[in-house]
């Protein structure tokens, strides 16, 4: 019966009622929604990030990533490539060579990390043809192609078809350098693209390093839904001599702005209920206090100042979550419509891509996230409850009956 | 017959203003069970204040309030609250229901905080609506009754947790002749048939003329006791 009377209490003043209904149900909406749009900014980056740079993982030799020496390469790149592609969580292999060197044009010089790349696997794990803004992917020239970033191609001072020197150490640690020509330039966002590589076919590379058919680097990526740091692990255990990373490893940038992003949106949901919650305490004080005789009198009656504090902390939750699931069914609608939409922001492209960011974002809210903010909500509730339900307790039933 | 309330030298002093005011002064009084017992005298005199001290919603300055042998005046809150639960009924001027409630929830209600079935708690809610022939009532909430059907309420919800005895402050103030005459009947006849013990104060001199013993106080002491035959 006290959930009754704190149900029926709530509905007392239909007005009052609503507006901090109302209130709820638009802090809510606004806090799911708001969380969404900002995870939409996270995995914009992530995805960016992943897709053009890191993949979702990256074998080599451990050696290898100490200090770049190209003469550890993997030892059965085949084998790990073919024990990838016959995994069902992996979508595409792509197999590199690297080195790093200087390059060269006719008017300036400049360190640069060289990658001889497979361009059909590349095109499928990095998607390093879409990036292409000028030119074509590895074609439209004689001689060896090489694709710069734009930044790259502006501090050379080289265009399109331009002839470059890139200079490196072979295996046998002597100095040799190849001539290669621009056949493309790549818009990038990441600046380890965009100003600090070079891609050259990966036949070219070896040649030039003497290393034949060898890996250095091996990158994957995985379908939907996979989780990678399982799936290295696998990769580990099957080929121990290797070193197998995930993008969490690879990445740990990622991985501090996936915990930052977290962090954020326990801040929003602090600062939204905490807002909402001085409402709650005014309409919940407003209506203890004008029931003091009612509350009163129902002590003097013999209930326990206990079930008082109860029934005002159950109208409190019931008056809090009323608006909840319209608020999260609200938020979850218009979540899921911008989700297949997206939200076009291409009058900013320019700035967003320079971060990282794609154009068009799409909001999205992960299950655990709704719980979160669930929990929020009860959260706000209770603590929102306590000074009116503490009002309430205090009250000397004879002052109350005698005092109003 | 041995006293069911017996209050020695109790007395009651305000100190909300710079002079202290003497509510209650040196007061002893006995009331058995059964008795149908009117506190009466003019405004001021201090009959809210004894019957609250009498029902344990306050508290004497000094003296000792016992009920059954129980020394009330001294309880903790938490074990007065119980106290009044299972042993004191209360009838307000004002009615004070619960106004979200209906009248069959009202009476219930008292019930529940004693812990005792649905099922019973219904049938005795209804059969105390019966006796108070509003039993075409029963889903009504109180903004929806009457006046002298809303203190039919509160007297019914009084009786519904089988207390020692019932306590009703000015319980026809706000009623109209009719309502207070039927009102008076009930409680009496109630006290009558169920031995049940009523205490009133009043200074309704319809209530007087039912009542069977009347205490009157002056000045917060007691100036006249007579029981009638």
């Amino acid at each position: 019966m006290l959930a009754i009377l704190a149900w029926r209490n709530v509905w007392r003043h239909k007005g009052r009622s609503a507006v901090v209904i109302g209130a709820m149900v638009v802090g809510i909406w606004s806090l799911t929604f708001g969380a969404a749009f900002m995870n939409s900014f996270l995995l914009s980056y992530i995805e960016t990030s992943i897709r053009h740079d890191v993949s979702n993982g990256q074998i080599h030799h451990p050696e290898f990533t100490k200090d770049f020496d190209i003469k550890f390469t993997i030892a059965e790149p085949e084998r790990i490539v073919r024990f990838l592609e016959e995994n069902e969580s992996v979508a595409h292999v792509a197999r590199r060579s690297i080195v790093n060197g200087m390059i060269a044009s006719s008017r300036q010089a400049t360190g640069v990390k060289i990658v001889g790349v497979e361009p059909a696997e590349e095109s499928r794990v990095t998607l390093l043809d879409s990036l292409i803004s000028e030119g074509s992917y590895f074609e439209g020239v004689t001689g060896h192609p090489v694709l710069l970033g734009r930044r790259l191609s502006e501090k050379l001072k080289v265009g399109l078809k331009s002839k470059i020197v890139l200079t490196f150490q072979d295996v046998e640690g002597n100095i040799t350098a190849g001539s290669f020509r621009v056949a493309g330039i790549l818009d990038a966002s990441s600046t380890t693209i965009d100003e600090g590589s070079a891609f050259v076919l990966r036949e070219d590379l070896n040649r030039l390093l003497g290393i034949r058919d060898a890996v250095h680097e091996i990158a994957y990526t995985t379908f939907p839904g996979t989780e990678d740091d399982v799936l290295a692990s696998q990769v580990q255990a099957a080929f121990p001599n290797e070193m197998v990373r995930s993008w969490h490893d690879l990445s740990p940038l990622l991985v501090f702005m996936e915990q930052w992003m977290g962090a954020i949106l326990q801040m929003l949901i602090v600062i939204i209920m905490l807002a909402l919650a001085f409402g709650i305490v005014n309409t919940m004080l407003m209506a203890v206090l004008e029931r003091v005789r009612e509350v009163g009198v129902m002590i003097a009656l013999g209930t326990r100042r206990g079930r008082v504090f109860l029934m005002i902390v159950i109208e409190t939750l019931f008056l809090s979550t009323a608006g909840g699931p319209v608020g999260l069914l609200a938020g979850y609608l218009t979540i899921s419509w911008l989700g297949k939409r997206g939200i076009d922001l291409s009058d900013y492209s320019e700035g967003l891509k320079s971060i990282g960011y794609e154009s068009v974002l799409h909001p999205q809210l992960f299950p655990s996230d709704y719980v979160t903010i669930v929990i929020g909500v009860l959260i706000t509730a209770i603590l929102a409850s306590l000074y009116p339900a503490w009002k309430a307790i205090r009250m000397q039933p004879v002052d109350a009956i005698r005092g109003v | 017959m041995a006293a069911l309330i017996k209050a020695t030298n109790i007395t009651k002093v305000y100190h909300k203003t710079s002079v202290p005011v003497h509510a209650i002064n040196n007061l002893s009084v006995e009331i058995a069970e059964g008795e149908f017992t009117a506190i009466v005298g003019p405004s001021g005199c201090g009959k809210t204040t004894l019957l609250n001290i009498l029902g344990g919603l306050d508290q004497p300055t000094s003296g000792t309030v016992m009920i059954d042998g129980v020394d009330i005046s001294r309880m903790k809150d938490s074990d007065l609250i119980d106290f009044r639960l299972h042993n004191i009924g209360f009838v307000f001027q004002a009615y004070n229901l619960i106004p979200v409630l209906t009248a069959l929830e009202n009476i219930e209600f008292i019930m529940l905080l004693q812990k005792r079935s649905r099922k019973e708690r219904v049938a005795r809610a209804k059969e105390l609506l019966e006796q108070m022939n509003i039993a075409d009532k029963a889903d009504h909430r109180p903004g929806e009754l009457s006046g002298g059907q809303q203190q039919r309420v509160a007297v019914a919800r009084a009786l519904a947790s089988n207390p020692r005895f019932i306590l009703a402050d000015e319980p026809t103030a706000n009623l109209d002749s009719v309502s207070t005459e039927n009102l008076l009947d009930l409680m009496a006849r109630i006290n009558r048939e169920q031995k049940a013990t009523f205490i009133f104060s009043t200074h309704d001199q319809r209530v007087m003329d039912k009542a069977r013993r009347l205490i009157r106080l002056v000045d917060g002491a007691i100036v006249s006791d007579d029981v009638r035959s």
